[in-house]
């Protein structure tokens, strides 16, 4: 947030600013004296959660003078350079420094203390949102320079984000939305109304509607005689009196749930952008790359076309600098780097998904509290172990948790009578053919079973075991009219299943 | 009765004044039914009620208006206890003399009869003009009827009114009403006298001198006020300053008020809805339609009951006048934020509750939609009426008053003498609904093993213990834990998965069981479960109002709730007092809630991600890959937490069922490993394990029921075996086995063409020439085609074989629907028929 709206800030929010910097200091050196460490950190955390608005200067309050040092040029680092390399490269070396001076300044996490691994925890959850979007500087910036010119030239535009889950981009709009009040207020423009909707909750796609035109005359009389589409329309289509002239920041999260059969809403939504006298800043937000091409193709022949931002998903550094970000507010160690770095490249080639990475992080945490506590059960008295933080071999297990294929543990804990039903379908599918139907398979089956002497189910109960089986993902059904002419056809893989069964003895001859 | 005369006559004394009774006059419709119209003018009738005791004792009667109006001035916006009088000694005599008090209005009315309806009426002229015409009537009819109805009577000095509330007295312990003090006494000073304002704390209900407070209050407080004690109680009450609720001084009974009996269960009270006079005796009877405390209903007193809480029930009865013992007023909810100073016999009544259901309807449906709720209640209202109806053959309504017949007399009231309710009083938290307790002398015969062994093995009980899945349940409870163990409590998600049978639902349940334990002892911080089973949903969308149903008991269309909910789990706003906890929601059957845009689960989830949140989601569902096939944007939001219920091996379906026999000597071991090992192989679901075994148990009891020569009491291998061939094999076959002998030959002839031509279908008229081949062969009748084909259709109608649609007759085409090999199976040892053999 410096970043960006640092050169531009009057001096009049610097003295704001020093001055909470002082009384911050003034209350650290007070809980410094009188108190120890674990409270230290709750009172940063009161303070960061009352002060919403100058949490950029909290974090630094009581942080080690030391560090201090490190994060100012970091600062004025991202405020002189805006290149994304360069940003990149130089605070990942800084946190990764910092991180070394905290090993040696202060080891004393220790995994046992409740509060500290309370605030850990709370500094890893998806709810506690950031101070600064890390590594989403540029995508942010060229968001709110649309909205800047938007606003400055009083004219209505649209924009739409797409990007993969958890990249960050709900995160960055309701900053864009705080940068632009506060933009707004800095240069003497009236300041804009913001509606922030997440369409899935609305009850129907055309509330969005009455949500945009309740915010915007909440005073005026509500006529029961025109829709709230209707009203949208007249307001924006006459001139207006100089009252009215406020432009209005629309932000619709989660936009695809607005697509109705004839995209209707989505149309009128985007449409209102382009009425003479329109004063609304849409901005939509989605996953799929393509809606607007998709579904709005009349907005390209009006040339209203929604400029696209997309957020692409988080790189291996990223996933390891925001992981970093995160965790250097705390005054403690609790992750060893390379632990953060298997994580983040794990996810990043997996998903890229940031509420994964932080998933996982937490995930690991708990395998070491675990592990802390059933160490304290066996040695009581004893020493602490040196240097107790989560380690490369805390984060494979929680990462295997994740990411590992369940499915050969799956098909070697099934019952004799599936796995034979598995096997009958391994052999089954081993051709060209890719489905077929149930009572195909049953004679597979039956015949396995001959071969073997096995009493074989009955039919009906075949077809329970089977779609138990497409119940845990191994086959796949599809619907039918009639029960024994469902299809049926594997999902995992038949290596897979010779796999899993081959230590068996009783199946390697019927795989065979 | 003593005391009684005189009184009356001292009320007469300030309605002769001609002045006064013009005021009342106007004030009330009926002038004549208002004989003691000074008290009746203040808005409190119960404080109207000491004035007449101030008359007892020789006060001007001016003067004590006077008091009157300047103690009213007292009572400031706060609720508060009306200004205590002086406990007279008429006191203790009116209620020593209430069980005769009858005797009094009978008299009267006996003397009077023809002439008015109230018992005490001293301004006869006037009422004969009123109600000449009325009076006529009752004339008329009371030759013929038995009853006589009433809108309004005058009984012991107080009038009452249909729709009026009132405190009704409990039969059993009339002993305990000996004193009735409608004051109660400061909880600090223990003297109810004074002049003083008594405030009141809305926690405890205790009422309080404000001078006796520490430091004394000036003036009634704004907004919620709690004393000192119930402050410190809040607060935990750890801290140095612990405060000694003060004992009363020696000698001196702590009198209860009505309210506080009420609240005890020990008065109740109810609303009057007919009012009438059995002419035989004179005695005068209500029907009357009882309030309920939330402690009475079935669900308890629940943390949004509020302290003066009553439910209307739909429960009616018909009592004595007698039992009445005064006015309490019961108010809607509008009316009683109102009512803060009307003193302390004010109600809030939001909710009907249906003592036959046990459900629960807001008494003015202020919320639109879910109507299909009310209809059903409609509907048994309507019954109930029916079942009056019978009882009072002629309604004849009239503003003044209705009056009746009855053609059946007395019926019902015999009935009523004992207590005024049977259902009142009894407390329904405890019981289920069609849970009721037989008798031990009906189950006096001793049950035998196999019984015992029956009983335990049915799917309805519930285990003591939960075997074989303690791993996982250590997981869960680890999970919730470390959420709600923090104040700041994160909000997260888990889910949970694995074929039916394996003991999810189960294993979260005792896990909450279990935390509920830890709740109660302090250890945990307290949250609010709410249960949700996807399946008892009407649509995915109600799952909104049944949360917040649950979190906030308020019944409201889904639309309305999920605004709320949001606001509450998004934006942090808060719906009532109970917010700060976490919630704890369990979702069983999690895939049912999947909608065509996924927006119901996108919202559940959404929501553990917001700050603040503190919502904790548990889902529950079979398939193994929901998050996966759900859309990114949702597993995203799931989390990674998952927890796999896989299906039971053998031994551990061995350990569940003799943990669940444990001390019943009624299974072999064998039969048992037989039983599980059979179903571990086919689909490790502990529901079907169970079940065969108790199948098993019942076969056993049968065999040894008939053979009593057996000499071990125990289920063998055979009796499991039976079991399982009942529950395992087809139902086809046992069909085959039992159809008709032309049947078999007909399907006998279907197999025989499937051999020869090797084609899975065939058609009718091969069949049929088959037939009679066959038929020809072995010295059978051939039955004639339309029979056959008769007999084809029906095992078409079976599945069977499949035909299709009957129009071409001959020609159409057949299919066994089962393999070859089990209808041979079927059919091979037949009695009637051995030679079919030959064929298959």
């Amino acid at each position: 947030m410096p970043a960006i709206a640092g050169p531009s800030s009057s001096p009049q929010k610097h003295v704001v600013g020093s001055r909470l910097e002082v009384t911050g200091g003034l209350r650290s050196a007070e809980v410094n004296t009188c108190r120890k460490r674990k409270l230290r950190s709750d009172s940063a955390a009161e303070v960061s959660s009352s002060t919403p608005v100058n949490s950029i200067s909290t974090p630094m309050k009581w942080k080690s003078p030391r560090r201090c040092a490190v994060s100012i040029p970091k600062t004025a680092d991202e405020e002189i350079k805006e290149d994304s390399n360069g940003n990149l490269a130089s605070p990942v070396i800084s946190a990764v420094k910092n991180l070394s001076v905290c090993l040696d300044v202060e080891s004393k996490w220790n995994p046992r203390d409740e509060e500290q691994m309370k605030a850990v925890k709370e500094a890893l959850h998806v709810s506690k949102a950031p101070s600064t979007v890390v590594c989403r500087e540029d995508e942010q910036r060229r968001v709110s320079e649309f909205v800047k010119s938007c606003m400055e030239q009083n004219k209505a535009g649209s924009l739409y984000i797409c990007g993969c889950p958890g990249t960050g981009k709900s995160l960055s709009m309701e900053k864009v939305r705080q940068q632009a009040d506060d933009w707004a207020k800095q240069a003497g423009l009236p300041c804009s109304e913001t509606v922030s909707v997440n369409c899935t909750s609305l009850t129907k796609t055309t509330d969005i509607f009455s949500k945009i035109l309740g915010k915007n005359e909440s005073g005026s009389k509500a006529n029961g005689s025109s829709s709230p589409l209707q009203q949208l329309q007249s307001l924006f289509s006459q001139k207006q009196q100089q009252s009215s002239s406020k432009m209005m920041l629309i932000i619709a999260d989660e936009m695809d749930y607005l697509i109705t059969r004839d995209r209707g809403v989505l149309h009128e939504l985007f449409m209102l952008t382009t009425l003479p006298f329109s004063r609304c800043i849409l901005i939509g937000v989605a996953n799929a790359i393509d809606l607007a091409d998709r579904f709005l193709p009349k907005l390209k022949s009006l040339n209203c076309k929604p400029l696209v931002v997309t957020f692409r998903a988080y790189s291996k550094e990223q996933i390891l600098r925001i992981l970093q970000e995160r965790l250097v507010a705390l005054p403690y160690v609790a992750f060893q780097s390379n632990a953060l770095e298997i994580c983040a490249r794990k996810v990043s080639a997996a998903s890229g998904d940031m509420r994964k990475a932080l998933c996982v992080c937490r995930s690991a945490l708990e395998i070491l509290e675990i592990e802390a506590r059933g160490s304290i059960d066996q040695e009581p008295q004893g020493p602490v172990p040196e240097c107790q933080v989560v380690k490369m071999d805390h984060m494979l297990a929680a990462l295997s948790k994740t990411f590992k294929s369940p499915v050969v543990d799956t098909i070697q804990s099934l019952p004799q009578h599936q796995q034979i039903i598995v096997c009958s379908a391994a052999k089954a599918f081993r051709g060209s053919k890719k489905d077929r139907t149930i009572a195909e398979l049953n004679k597979l089956y039956l015949e396995i079973c001959k071969s073997s002497t096995i009493t074989p189910a009955g039919i009906t109960e075949f077809t329970n075991m089977c779609t138990v089986l497409n119940d845990q993902g191994i086959l796949k059904l599809s619907q039918a009219r009639d029960e024994k002419l469902r299809r049926v056809s594997l999902r995992v893989d038949e290596a897979d299943i010779t796999f899993a069964l081959k230590e068996i003895r009783f199946f390697r001859n019927c795989l065979l | 009765m003593a005391t009684t005369t005189p009184r009356n006559k001292t009320f007469k004394s300030p309605t002769k004044t001609p002045t006064a009774n013009n005021i009342y006059r106007k004030s009330y419709q009926s002038p004549s039914l208002t004989p003691q119209t000074p008290q009746t003018i203040t808005p409190l009738r119960r404080s109207a009620r000491h004035v007449s005791r101030r008359i007892d004792l020789g006060n001007d009667p001016i003067d004590v208006l006077e008091i009157e109006s300047k103690e009213e001035m007292n009572l400031i916006r706060k609720r508060e206890r009306a200004p205590p009088r002086k406990q007279s000694v008429d006191d203790v005599s009116e209620k020593s003399k209430k069980p005769q008090s009858l005797k009094t209005p009978t008299k009267k009315t006996k003397l009077d009869s023809e002439v008015s309806f109230s018992p005490v009426s001293p301004n006869r002229t006037e009422k004969r003009k009123n109600k000449s015409e009325e009076v006529k009537k009752t004339k008329t009819k009371t030759k013929t009827k038995k009853r006589v109805y009433y809108n309004r009577v005058e009984f012991d000095e107080t009038e009452f009114e249909i729709g009026d509330d009132v405190y009704v007295k409990r039969r059993e312990d009339a002993n305990s009403d000996e004193e009735d003090p409608e004051i109660e006494d400061c909880k600090i000073c223990f003297k109810s006298g004074g002049s003083d304002v008594m405030l009141e704390c809305d926690d405890c209900l205790g009422g309080f001198h404000l001078k006796c407070l520490k430091p004394p209050l000036k003036d009634v407080p704004e907004g919620d006020w709690i004393c000192q004690f119930c402050e410190v109680n809040k607060s935990g009450g750890g801290q140095s300053q612990t405060l000694v609720v003060p004992k009363p001084p020696e000698g001196k009974k702590l009198a209860r008020t009505m309210r506080e009996k009420l609240l005890s269960s020990d008065l109740w009270a109810a609303r009057i809805e007919k009012l009438w006079k059995e002419v035989g005796d004179g005695v005068y009877w209500i029907r009357v339609r009882w309030y309920m405390i939330p402690e009475e209903t079935v669900s308890g007193r629940q943390p949004h009951n509020l302290k003066r809480e009553l439910y209307l029930t739909n429960d009616f009865a018909d009592i004595e006048m007698d039992c009445v013992l005064r006015h309490c007023f019961v108010k809607c909810p509008k009316e009683f934020s109102k009512a803060s100073n009307d003193g302390d016999d004010v109600f809030l009544c939001e909710y009907e509750y249906d003592v036959h259901w046990h459900s629960f309807k807001r008494l003015a449906e202020l919320v639109d939609g879910d109507s299909d709720s009310d209809q059903e209640w409609n509907g048994r209202k309507e019954e109930e009426e029916i079942d009056d109806s019978d009882e009072e053959v002629e309604v004849e309504e009239d503003e003044e008053s209705v009056v009746r017949g009855d053609s059946k007399g007395k019926r019902g009231l015999t009935s009523v003498k004992g207590g005024a309710n049977s259902r009142k009083g009894r407390f329904f938290g405890l019981e289920k609904v069609g849970a009721k307790q037989i008798p031990e002398h009906v189950r006096c015969h001793k049950q035998t093993e196999l019984e015992k062994a029956k009983a335990t093995l049915l799917l309805a009980t519930r285990p003591k213990s939960l075997p074989c899945r303690n791993r996982e349940m250590e997981e869960i409870t680890a999970f919730i834990k470390g959420s709600i163990s923090d104040d700041q409590c994160l909000g997260r998600c888990m889910y949970i998965h694995g074929v039916p049978g394996t003991g999810k639902t189960i294993s979260v349940l005792s896990v909450m069981k279990n935390l509920k334990a830890e709740v109660e002892a302090g250890n945990v911080n307290p949250y609010c479960f709410v249960e949700i089973n996807g399946l008892k949903l009407a649509s995915p969308e109600n799952i909104y109002s049944v949360i917040y149903e649950a979190l906030s008991g308020h019944r409201v269309g889904w639309k309305k709730a999920l605004h709320s909910l949001n606001e509450r789990f998004a934006e942090g706003k808060k719906i009532g007092k109970e917010d700060d906890k976490p919630c704890i929601l369990l979702i069983d059957e999690l895939d049912l809630l999947v909608t065509r845009n996924q927006s119901v689960l996108y919202n559940i989830l959404d929501w553990p991600t917001k700050p603040n949140s503190k919502l904790i989601v548990l889902g529950i569902a079979n398939t193994m890959d929901l998050p996966e096939k759900l859309l990114p944007r949702i597993s995203s939001r799931m989390g990674i937490q998952r927890l796999c219920f896989g299906p039971y091996n053998h031994t551990q379906l061995q350990e569940i069922i003799s943990t669940r026999l444990n001390g019943i000597d009624a299974f072999e071991k064998t039969a048992i490993e037989f039983a599980s090992r059979k179903v571990a192989a086919i689909s490790g679901d502990a529901r079907r394990a169970l079940e065969i075994c108790r199948r098993a148990a019942e076969v056993a009891d049968h065999r040894l029921k008939t053979n009593k020569t057996a000499k071990s009491q125990l289920v063998i291998m055979g009796d499991v075996e039976a079991a399982i061939q009942e529950m395992f094999q087809a139902p086809h076959i046992q069909v085959m086995k039992s159809v008709s002998k032309l049947s078999k030959i007909f399907l006998t002839a279907m197999v025989h063409e499937l051999y020869k031509t090797g084609m899975a279908e065939t058609t009718f008229d091969r069949v049929a020439t088959t037939v009679s081949s066959i038929c020809l062969t072995n010295g059978e009748a051939f039955p004639g085609w339309d029979i056959l084909l008769k007999i084809g259709c029906d095992l078409g109608e079976c599945r069977i074989i499949l035909c299709e649609p009957g129009e071409k007759h001959r020609l159409q085409k057949l299919q066994l629907n089962f393999p070859s090999d089990d209808v041979a199976f079927a059919l091979k040892e037949n009695k009637d028929l051995p030679w079919l053999a030959n064929y298959l």
